[in-house]
């Protein structure tokens, strides 16, 4: 079919017009043969431009547009609009930036109508070699899958529940509740524990949209955004898997504490009396904390920062922690002494620093050491250190409890790689943005949540589970389609040899290896154009809709005539 | 909050980073939403920022696409220049009055090509800035503002005082300036609101012992974003007023923390990211930071501080910290670790101080019927079942109107009120 | 890296007859089911590698024939270039094509899975039109200067190998520092390990006189190497020089097309993407004022070395194979000692060593981030 390009200019106030002789472009852009028209209008993305582009692409038969005018940013979605709506297909078009990249950069009139002139041949030049690209459509499933019974799992479930979404919620060990089931209270206004998470339990059991499998592993998550195909199988060697779909994943798989057998400077695990500060939650919550010869401790160290060095990363809520810690013991056992030994205090809630003060006090020290060491001297638990000023000291104390640094659950490794989500140098699962998306991840539909994602207290927790909720509503609607990149990457089948290259540069697991043809092949589906295959594709099988070879390096070219 | 004929459109109060992402995720599910933004461009103190920690991505960069997105979207009506008055009416039904200012300029006709800035004659100190350069009368705050649309400041152009200039509306070529514009008062019917109105810096001037606003060189942090800032009034180089470029630089943490009674949790890390700041422009630029306890949780956080102490910083634990005038230079007296008592010379200092809620919290808390927790913050309801629920029904909040924190926090609390609305009609 | 453990066999026969029947042995066991080795052809005289299965026929094999007439990864690539096959193969090859081997099985273009790689120590290779001047004369000559480590006849990019004992495949053979009429089996693998096992060969002999004497040849080549590469590097140093160094260069391809790192099945530089309308060869022209056709050989060549550098093992197959007589194998065995080295790789090296290419740090090449700050 015959190539009738239309070229028109938008004068876009004294932005274009003053700065390029449009006249002069026009006549350089005449001459070429497969333009039809070209034209000046004073501003195109106003509704009598667009209008008129309308009526112009009807009028003039168009087979292809080219427009002269702003950023892409601006006004790219605007004229393919206008395009659409003139039945000519929106990927044949090409919007050539004539303002900030030439008008509005460059002094003197007659280089920026030359340089404008380029532009617009390279525009033209490129466009001669689009192709019609269709958007395409695929149905999805508005249920979720939540990995992890915890606070967060719970919280999310019941977020998508009250909602009316189908929540599949798997727990690998034989109750919900996560860690929060093992503490007395919580150190935002010392409530209580167990009412938080006892009330969110039930709600949890009583909810006919959210179906519990408990002592279950998901074995198996394959699919894309919408279309999660997964199984689940039981870790109590019962038999039977289940299988359903599901169009997201929540990841909530929480945290276990950093193993102070690895520092034995603090003599777990060797000495007596000396715990995790879990296992005194778990103490303190069976309602007696006794040494281990059944007596109650008249002093108590608390040792902050245990790992820190180790892990490279501040565990956030430990301070706070501790400070409740000192709480329960001195409102349980009167006249006990407790110290803290910290190196920075980490209090920056808004009521943290007030709480505090609050504990602080007469029988609650707070000491800033340093090589902090336990040993046994005399019978009794020694806290060597050095303190501010370098000086060492010592402490004698009943009893030790250790705040260990917040690592990844111990199955993180293997939910990542079923779910094929990256986890950061710390073991976390990696977010797709540190700031503005900490809750998605690269692949589209997985979200992370709670301590899974990073060590943070119940409060922040709760606040991703529902962020999740919040993403996974608002883009995973009933009956909505999903609609997927249209410019996305394909590998030739004839020139792929198989070598795995594109796939190993891939962030979005979106090319998977046919063994039988040895070949790669994109997921369409899951692309999202973003070229990296195509850049490290030794052989150029791998190419990129929309951006392919000639249609780059004709506009380079006439860019260079 | 089940029910049927609720309405289920939303109010977001504040165009920052949370209203936007709020914004957006609620269009996303074809909900209308009411953007409403006291000031005449959107992005909140986000946008002052060059770059952001811990990666140091350009902070503009991250916020633009955000940005255009809003203002192209179908299903968010953006009132800039905006204030809400009151509201009656519960969850599911809120009533809300706003006044929206006039702008003077027609945001249809105009296509930012600030050709009226230079005609006008008027002079005044640029807030965005911080008051380190200038504006006109008809200005945007600052160049990439969007909407790319100026305002006119009638508390200070000629024309509303009564004197006959028409110097801008000469100088347009779309017959955008409109003096003819009226305030208009709106109401609007919403079934939920959010609150995420962000922050501003405590006043140092009433710490006495900084000598802010009274010698020279003493900046707060926001002063300090906006001169490494190359959209900023020096095009991002760190001078002095003199015009010299500082060769020591002491960064003073927790600026009002005491008189606030509260940690507000960003300092310590942008503290730390003004060491790159300064390192990149001043490589032999010697620094100092003055601190009490170092307070950079997450899990990144920590790599970033040993990036930085590789620069030599002198980080420094220190108390009673007065800031002085010693001849030429600036003198910072304080007690070291030891309790001894030290002074370093320097020729710049910059000020972290305390996060606050913004001014007109009070009055806003007011007009909407919520509570303030004793910080001035808008009070959240419990924080175990979550943190962005206000003490009214139907009302959320989300970002430093809750509390000091960083905008990974900011866009989480704005997810999970989405995700609460989302969930509360059916 | 592996550990490697040797043994010390008697090898009266001499070194070839002793290597055949270790191979028949361990066929006759069922150790391997087939062999690829080099065997004089009895048409002319050409050498090439043979798949043999017929453990009597290799009573004609030529473990180190004095040419590469073909690459022996090139030749070992299309047995399981679609997939592992049943039979259990050993391929007997010198160590830059085991070498070349490896780096194919990283891309997906060898199935190491049922393959064991047999290596031997390397004197050298004559370059092929040497050879062929005069066969006969020319095998003595190199069966003389393999025995007096003498290697000034041999390809120029081999006079200067540090790595002609190279250790990387499952097997090596180790004929230097061995005592008269002995030769060291040196296991590498687990697969080497099991392989003896079967055999009923205890690794258990002391290596150190193989190990040693393989130490100050690769030292002493090495500082030949170093300098050669300094003297090369000034000479086509440069634009001007580089032009000029591949000035006779026709686009013929035969250096890509004998590469075993170039795997391609059809290369880029053949590709539509390097033919372009008249219109634009009659434009740049008239930009530079004439063009010179065949176009684009710097180009190829550069995009050739950009292609396969991370993975060049230094065999000069390239260059024997030019029919203009361009020293391709010595320039770009240059470019590949720095490009390699910028990654501490050695291409080859070991299989679980992922080609740089690849791999994804977030810390590397820093020096090369932020060239504005």
């Amino acid at each position: 079919m015959e190539r009738k390009i239309g070229v028109y200019i938008c004068e876009c106030g004294p932005n274009i017009a003053e700065k390029i002789d449009i006249d002069k472009v026009i006549d350089a852009l005449l001459p070429i043969e497969d333009v039809t028209v070209v034209e000046k209008f004073k501003l195109l993305c106003s509704a009598e431009g667009k209008k008129y582009l309308e009526e112009q692409i009807k009028k003039q038969d168009l087979t292809h547009l080219v427009i002269a005018a702003c950023s892409p940013t601006e006004h790219e979605k605007t004229f393919m609009e206008v395009c659409e709506n003139s039945d000519l297909n929106p990927y044949l078009f090409q919007l050539a930036n004539i303002r900030e990249q030439c008008a509005w950069i460059t002094e003197d009139k007659d280089e920026a109508t030359k340089k404008a002139i380029r532009l617009v041949k390279a525009a033209i030049g490129r466009v001669r070699y689009h192709s019609s690209l269709e958007k395409k459509e695929i149905e999805s499933n508005p249920d979720v899958l939540v990995i992890g019974g915890g606070i967060a799992g719970i919280e999310a479930s019941l977020q998508l529940a009250s909602s009316d979404r189908k929540v599949y919620l798997v727990e690998k060990n034989s109750s919900l509740g996560g860690l929060v089931t093992n503490f007395e209270k919580t150190f935002l206004g010392m409530k209580s524990a167990s009412d938080v998470i006892n009330r969110k339990i039930n709600d949890i059991n009583t909810n006919e949209n959210i179906k519990i499998f408990t002592n279950s592993e998901v074995e198996e998550a394959i699919g894309f955004f919408g279309n999660f195909e997964v199984k689940i199988k039981r870790t109590d060697n019962e038999n039977g898997s289940v299988e359903f779909d599901v169009g997201a994943i929540v990841l909530a798989t929480g945290s276990t504490l950093f193993n102070p057998d690895k520092t034995p400077r603090y003599g777990y695990g060797k000495l007596d009396n000396v715990l995790t500060s879990l296992e005194f939650e778990k103490m303190n919550l069976s309602g007696k904390i006794t040494l281990k010869n059944g007596k109650a401790p008249k002093s108590v160290a608390i040792i902050h920062c245990v790992g820190r060095d180790e892990k490279g990363y501040c565990s956030e809520i430990c301070c706070m922690y501790s400070l409740k810690f000192a709480r329960y013991l001195v409102d349980k056992i009167p006249n006990i002494k407790v110290t803290n030994f910290y190196s920075d205090l980490c209090i920056p809630g808004k009521t943290y620093q007030k709480f505090y003060d609050e504990t602080k006090g007469n029988n609650v020290e707070f000491i800033r050491s340093f090589d902090v060491e336990i040993i046994k001297k005399d019978n009794q638990l020694n806290i060597r250190y050095k303190d501010e000023n370098k000086v060492k000291k010592s402490l004698f104390a009943d009893m030790v409890v250790l705040s260990p640094a917040i690592e990844p659950a111990i199955d993180a490794s293997k939910v990542a790689e079923i779910t094929g989500i990256s986890q950061g140098e710390e073991g976390f699962f990696a977010e797709e943005h540190e700031k503005i998306n900490p809750i998605s991840t690269s692949t589209e539909g997985i979200y992370i949540v709670g301590c899974a994602q990073g060590p943070k207290n119940i409060s922040d927790s709760v606040v991703q589970s529902q962020a999740a909720a919040g993403k996974i509503l608002s883009s995973l609607v009933p009956g909505r389609k999903i609609e997927p990149e249209v410019k996305t990457s394909q590998i030739s089948e004839s020139f792929c040899i198989g070598c795995k290259t594109c796939i190993s540069v891939c962030s979005y697991g979106a090319i998977t290896f046919d063994e039988a043809k040895k070949i790669s092949v994109v997921n369409e589906v899951i692309c999202r154009g973003c070229g990296n295959c195509v850049a490290a594709c030794p052989s150029g099988a791998a190419s990129l809709k929309h951006s392919k070879f000639n249609q780059i390096y004709q506009e380079i070219l006439e860019a260079v005539k | 909050m089940k029910g049927k004929n609720q309405n289920t459109d939303v109010l977001v109060i504040g165009a920052g980073i949370a209203g936007i992402e709020a914004s957006l995720m609620l269009s996303k599910a074809d909900r209308k939403v009411h953007l409403v933004e006291k000031t005449s461009y959107t992005g909140g103190n986000t946008i002052k920022f060059e770059e952001v920690f811990s990666n140091m991505e350009c902070s503009t960069c991250m916020v633009a696409p955000r940005q255009q997105e809003l203002l192209q979207d179908k299903n968010i009506n953006l009132l800039t220049l905006t204030d809400v008055k009151e509201i009656k009416g519960s969850s599911g039904d809120f009533t809300v009055k706003i006044i929206k200012k006039a702008r003077y300029v027609d945001m249809n006709n105009c296509i930012g090509c600030n050709a009226c800035f230079e005609p006008c004659p008027v002079s005044l100190k640029n807030e965005f800035e911080e008051g380190l350069s200038d504006r006109k009368a008809i200005y945007v705050p600052c160049a990439g503002a969007l909407p790319n649309v100026p305002m006119i400041d009638t508390d200070n152009c000629l024309r509303f005082k009564d004197k006959k200039c028409t110097a801008c509306q000469e100088a347009c070529m779309f017959e955008a300036i409109d003096y003819d514009q009226k305030d208009e008062k709106i109401e609007l019917n919403v079934g939920a609101i959010l609150v995420a109105t962000g922050y501003n810096l405590f006043d140092s001037k009433k710490l006495n012992n900084y000598c802010y606003g009274k010698i020279d060189d003493v900046y707060t942090s926001m002063e300090f974003e906006r001169l490494y800032a190359s959209n900023g009034p020096t095009e991002g180089n760190i001078v002095l007023k003199n015009g010299k470029a500082p060769k020591s630089v002491a960064i003073i943490h927790c600026v009002g923390r005491d008189e606030k009674g509260y940690c507000s949790s960003v300092c310590c890390m942008y503290s730390l990211k003004f060491n790159h700041y300064l390192k990149s422009k001043i490589p032999e630029v010697k620094i100092s930071e003055f601190y009490t306890d170092l307070c950079i949780p997450g899990k990144s956080h920590q790599k970033f501080y040993e990036k930085m102490k590789e620069t030599k910083v002198n980080m420094i634990r220190a108390s009673d910290i007065k800031v002085v005038k010693k001849d030429k230079d600036i003198a910072v007296e304080y007690r070291n670790e030891a309790g001894k008592k030290s002074m370093n010379s320097v020729d710049m200092v910059i000020l972290a101080p305390a996060v606050e809620p913004k001014d007109d919290a009070s009055k806003l808390a007011k007009a909407l019927g919520i509570n303030l927790d004793e910080y001035g913050f808008f009070k959240e309801e419990n924080t175990d079942v979550s943190s962005v629920i206000s003490s009214k029904t139907g009302i959320f909040i989300a970002g430093c109107a809750q509390g000091a924190k960083n905008i990974q926090d900011s866009v989480s609390q704005a997810s999970a009120v989405v995700g609460k609305i989302l969930s509360m009609s059916n | 890296m592996n550990k490697v453990k040797g043994v010390i066999i008697p090898a009266k026969t001499g070194i070839r007859k002793t290597i055949i029947d270790f191979l028949e042995k361990a066929m006759e066991k069922g150790v391997f089911d087939a062999v690829i080795i080099p065997m004089k052809l009895p048409a002319g005289d050409s050498f090439a590698y043979v798949l043999v299965e017929d453990k009597y026929l290799l009573k004609n094999a030529i473990p180190l024939p004095p040419t590469m007439f073909v690459q022996g990864a090139k030749a070992i690539s299309s047995v399981t270039r679609l997939g592992e096959g049943k039979m259990k193969i050993a391929a007997i090859m010198r160590p830059c094509e085991i070498r070349a081997a490896i780096e194919l099985a990283k891309l997906g273009q060898i199935n190491l899975e049922n393959m064991t790689l047999i290596s031997i120590d390397c004197p050298g290779v004559l370059p092929t039109s040497d050879f062929l001047s005069n066969p006969e004369k020319n095998m003595k000559l190199f069966d003389d200067a393999a025995k007096n480590l003498d290697d000034k006849i041999m390809r120029p990019v081999c006079q200067i190998c540090d790595k002609s004992s190279m250790v990387s495949g499952d097997i090596h053979i180790g004929t230097l520092g061995a005592k008269k009429d002995t030769v060291f089996i040196i296991s590498n693998s687990k697969k080497g390990e099991d392989i003896a096992d079967k055999l009923g060969i205890s690794l258990k002999d002391n290596i150190d006189s193989w190990q040693d004497k393989v130490k100050s040849i690769s030292e002493e080549k090495q500082k030949k190497r170093k300098k050669a590469h300094k003297d090369l590097k000034v000479k086509v140093g440069g634009l001007d020089n580089l032009v000029e160094a591949f000035s006779h260069c026709i686009n013929c391809h035969n250096c890509m097309r004998v590469c075993p790192v170039c795997f391609c099945r059809l290369c880029y530089f053949d590709s539509d993407k390097v033919k372009h309308r008249s219109d634009d060869y009659l434009q740049k022209a008239e930009v530079k004022g004439g063009m010179r056709f065949l176009p684009d050989t710097a180009l190829f060549q550069m995009g050739r070395m950009m292609h396969m550098s991370l993975s060049c093992v230094s065999c000069g197959a390239c260059e024997d194979a030019c029919s203009m007589s361009i020293p391709v194998a010595q320039i770009f065995s240059m470019i590949a000692d720095e490009t390699q080295g910028l990654f501490d790789y050695i291409s080859g090296r070991s299989l679980d060593e992922p080609i740089p290419l690849i791999a994804y740090k977030e810390e590397e090449l820093e020096e090369m981030e932020d060239a504005n700050d």
